[in-house]
């Protein structure tokens, strides 16, 4: 059950109901027991609204500001390095692949085709029949499936530690 | 000067790269984030402490700051957390912290600190030095509710609690307050006697 105080608390806050806010009107204005308290809380809330900030040293943003860039500055290299020189890096580098697969390709005479359907005599094939046997084909797909669980493994870790940061 | 713009548009600036805004954030919230870390800490080393890191990781994580509540009850939960931390840190006994002798020592200390200032002594005085000699939970609620202008929902949201809870635990800090201020008065009067 609440206190007069209590209710009386509550009434300057304005946190009543409005039911209670009535009754303590009439209470106010007819008890003098309960119209010395609300003066008295009245007065106790008038100072308490009053009370002061206190002031921290003059340098205090300054320092902030400082704490803030030092730990900007330690950053590793490689968060610190702007994406877009990177970006600028690589584009300049299939630019210029680009431009020397053209240039290599406009320089170039194209020999006449032999649509006879016969390689000439003096271009020799590996016989690859040879290479292709079963053992060499599961080692082909263990080292496949290995680079892949490897993979995978990495993308799951670096999900993991961008949804920490 | 402080900047005119709002919270929210100096946020903004920040999180676009512009230090000198979260600049003038902290020259806007550092005194009241200052008195609250003053409150849990009882020291102005250790709150100049608590209020330096409380920005330093409000800086960090203004990017998670969720537009729905105020900038100013964002940041006082953080004050709130670091200066638990902070108190937790420094006190290896946790149960110190709610542990009301701690203060009757401080509030002995203060008093022979301050006998010959007496005609310096403002009703401000008596406040801030009762508001010094109550517990942590207590001084906070007092502060954030009427130093940091917050309803008792903000309050409760600062302090992880139901603001029903904030309201029972303002009361009972109103009490303690006016309890201290009678006893320290009553004080100051023998002692002019």
């Amino acid at each position: 059950m609440n206190t007069m105080e209590e209710k009386l608390w509550n009434y300057i806050d304005g946190t009543c109901s409005d039911e209670e806010k009535k009754a303590i009107d009439i209470l106010i204005a007819q008890d003098e027991v309960y119209r010395r308290k609300y003066e008295e809380l009245l007065a106790l809330n008038r100072e308490f609204s009053k009370m002061e900030l206190d002031e921290p040293p003059m340098a205090f943003t300054y320092n902030v500001m400082e704490a803030i860039r030092a730990e900007h500055a330690q950053q590793p290299l490689k968060a610190g390095i702007d994406k877009r020189i990177i970006k600028g890096i690589s584009g300049f580098f299939i630019v210029s692949i680009l431009l020397l697969v053209i240039y290599v390709l406009s320089t170039t005479r194209v020999a006449p085709v032999n649509l006879s359907g016969h390689l000439p005599d003096s271009l020799k094939l590996p016989d690859i029949k040879n290479y292709l046997n079963k053992p060499v084909l599961e080692g082909f797909v263990f080292f496949d499936l290995v680079l892949g669980l490897f993979l995978f493994d990495a993308y799951l870790r670096k999900r993991g530690v961008s949804k920490q940061g | 000067m402080q900047s005119k713009l709002s919270d929210i548009e100096l946020i903004e600036q920040t999180l676009a790269g512009n230090q000198a805004a979260y600049a003038d954030l902290i020259k806007r919230h550092q005194r009241f984030v200052f008195t609250l870390a003053l409150r849990f800490s009882k020291n102005r080393e250790d709150a100049e402490e608590i209020a330096q890191d409380c920005f330093i990781k409000a800086y960090r994580s203004l990017s998670n700051f969720q537009r729905q509540s105020k900038f100013s009850t964002w940041l006082y939960s953080i004050v709130y957390t670091t200066a638990m931390t902070f108190l937790r840190k420094k006190r290896v006994d946790t149960d110190s912290i709610d542990d009301e002798n701690t203060y009757i020592q401080l509030e002995n200390s203060s008093s022979i600190h301050d006998v010959n200032s007496a005609e310096n002594k403002s009703r401000s005085y008596y406040l801030n030095q009762a508001i010094a000699q109550l517990l942590p939970d207590d001084a906070a609620i007092i502060t954030l509710f009427y130093m940091g202008e917050q309803s008792l929902e903000e309050i409760g949201n600062t302090l992880g609690i139901e603001p029903n809870t904030v309201k029972v635990k303002l009361f009972r800090a109103r009490q303690r307050l006016k309890e201290k201020l009678e006893r320290n008065l009553k004080h100051e009067v023998k002692e002019l006697i």
